[in-house]
């Protein structure tokens, strides 16, 4: 499904990635750990299409198609979502209306007839509900006035709307308590866990992967992935540190 | 007749660029008026007064003016454009405790490529109320004088759509408000032509509340320009100004926005909010907040800023499929809504932010 290979990524000419290799086939669940400037963030950020991130080597393909000739919105058209770390407010904007239209954007770029506006609420109470989201606060500005745990939620509301292909999940479990570390876990498990889909987790801890079991644990450092495991590895950091992995 | 127009060595007309007026004042009006009906906002069924005025002349067969007088009014000001406005107008007088039907009077100018000087005069006497929309179309300059005089307790609602294909409208409010009076006015200038929004509006009784603001769309050389003075004369009056600003390619939009608090207007509450949004690095905005204060016992509050679009959330709204020009459509909305949202009337908040809507859609 994605295929990243020998990937060098700069921004304001400092290289963050050196030479990134990685192959993710639907059905598969892969977390990415490491310490703080390994470069976890620029890794989502280039493959969702940021601007400011220069690719100067290598390449990443989605479903055989060149990922970083798209624009961002088009790579969202083809399935990839990009889970914030921090999600951004938009005041003025509600949820709804922000997410109806990037939905029927997408529809419309795949050459699909827009969701109704009813089919859209049903679609978005469902996924509400499950997220323990209210539509009352679907109906407020996107992310204004959400606590932390809130904002999460409802990039993970969003996902499950948008229901894409690929999730890359950028630190989604930080700032959680552990009741929303478990719904939101519950939550990536329902609306991604399936055999046609696939999600990238990038992450400090491994608790969120005590909900969420990745297939590969995958351990970057300086820009490229130094080890690769199973979930047993995400134990080991938790015990040894990044500092004796990595080196 | 020629014309003497003010210069932009005068401070109050700095921003403004009249220079295109001297050529409209003589232009020839070719009287020609299309698509009318898309101009009015209520329905005809509805059946509320509505006026039309063809280069400032009253176009009669288009129009039941209701509680409005057609004919030569008492508007008179020695403002520089707004004393031109000496031709037959429309003068609109409310009794003690009399309204105007429901839903709002509506009134649509348009101009055919010449030149119309139209003055106006609200007179509403104490408790009375009343709603006026006013829509300027078409090409060529109209220019106009409203006279506006509330009585103890009277509440005016007004709402300008400012939507000419070209040319230019220049607008002057001169307003005097008794005790308790209420005055909302929230303009929109968007369309291709240019603008000069003035008013003066003089708070003379205690407890007053005026509010007037409104947001300017500019793009290519568009230049929008709104100079308002509110003044406090007589204590515990409230004013609201709150002015969005949008400029894009190479076009100005300019709001000098003053306050004035005499010796005699103690507990005045201000509230100046001027904002400004530029869509590419080669518009201009300006922003002139003034405060002039007398009494010692007032709060007024100010803020002017100006920006572009967070590329934050333009990038948050991408990632999730929303193209970049809608995206940038959306944020530029969301960043004029509080200035519409003031408009009382959902049918005629709808029909601003529509026009916004379309505004923005255009764009290339």
């Amino acid at each position: 499904m994605l295929k990243i290979e020998n990937l060098h990524a700069e921004i304001d000419g400092k290289a963050i990635l050196k030479g990134l290799t990685l192959t993710i086939n639907p059905g598969e669940i892969h977390a990415i750990m490491g310490p703080n400037g390994a470069g976890k963030s620029t890794l989502s950020y280039v493959l969702s299409g940021r601007p400011g991130y220069e690719v100067t080597e290598g390449s990443a393909t989605f479903e055989g198609e060149d990922l970083l000739d798209k624009a961002p919105h088009e790579r969202a058209a083809a399935g990839l979502f990009l889970g914030f770390q921090y999600p951004v407010e938009i005041p003025g904007v509600s949820n709804v209306q922000f997410l109806r239209e990037a939905l029927n954007a997408q529809r419309r770029l795949r050459g699909e007839e827009p969701l109704s506006g009813g089919d859209f609420l049903k679609r978005a109470r469902a996924q509400a509900d499950a997220l323990g989201l209210s539509m009352d606060m679907l109906k407020r500005p996107v992310n204004v006035g959400f606590s932390g745990g809130e904002k999460k939620r409802n990039e993970m509301v969003q996902m499950g709307i948008i229901d894409p292909k690929l999730a890359i999940l950028d630190e989604t479990d930080s700032g959680l308590d552990i009741d929303a570390l478990r719904t939101i876990g519950g939550g990536i498990n329902t609306i991604m866990r399936k055999p046609d889909k696939a999600v990238l987790l990038i992450t400090h801890y491994q608790r969120l992967l005590d909900y969420v079991k990745p297939d590969f644990v995958h351990v970057l450092a300086a820009g490229r992935i130094v080890r690769t495991g199973g979930a047993e590895l995400a134990h080991e950091l938790e015990r040894e540190g990044y500092g004796a992995i990595a080196a | 007749m020629s014309l003497t127009l003010p210069s932009t060595r005068d401070e109050s007309w700095r921003w403004s660029d009249l220079s295109g007026l001297d050529a409209l004042a003589v232009a020839p009006a070719t009287g020609t008026t299309r698509g009318l009906d898309s101009h009015w906002i209520g329905t005809d069924a509805a059946g509320g007064p509505r006026l039309l005025f063809v280069d400032g002349s009253f176009d009669d067969e288009h129009s039941r003016p209701g509680p409005v007088a057609v004919g030569l009014t008492e508007a008179r000001s020695d403002h520089p454009l707004a004393k031109l406005a000496t031709a037959p107008g429309w003068t609109l007088t409310v009794g003690p405790d009399g309204a105007t039907p429901p839903g709002p009077i509506e009134i649509v100018h348009i101009a055919t490529g010449g030149a119309s000087h139209v003055p106006a005069r609200i007179v509403l006497a104490e408790g009375a109320q009343a709603s006026i929309v006013e829509t300027y179309v078409g090409d060529g300059w109209a220019n106009r004088l409203t006279t506006i005089d509330l009585g103890r307790s009277a509440r005016l609602m007004r709402a300008i759509r400012i939507i000419q294909d070209s040319g230019f409208t220049s607008l002057r409010d001169e307003a005097r408000l008794d005790a308790g009076a209420s005055l909302v006015t929230t303009l929109f200038a968007g369309g291709e032509g240019s603008s000069r929004l003035d008013a003066a509006i003089t708070l003379d009784g205690p407890g007053a509340f005026a509010e007037h603001g409104g947001a300017l769309l500019a793009r290519d050389s568009q230049r929008h320009d709104a100079a308002v003075v509110v003044r406090h004369a007589q204590p515990e009056g409230t004013s609201r100004q709150l002015w969005r600003a949008v400029a894009d390619d190479k076009a100005t939009a300019s709001m000098a926005a003053r306050v004035e608090v005499a010796r005699d207007a103690q507990r005045t509450d201000g509230e100046q909010s001027l904002r400004g949004l530029m869509l590419k690095r080669t518009a201009t905005i300006n922003l002139k907040p003034e405060l002039e204060i007398f009494a010692d016992d007032v709060k007024c509050a100010h803020g002017a800023t100006v920006g572009e679009l967070d590329a934050q959330a333009l990038f948050y709204m991408t990632s999730r499929g929303i193209t970049p020009d809608r995206a940038r459509a959306l944020l530029t909305q969301a960043f004029i809504a509080d200035a519409l949202s003031r408009i009382g009337e959902e049918a005629v908040r709808d029909a601003f932010q529509a026009e916004a809507e379309r505004w923005l859609e255009s764009r290339s």
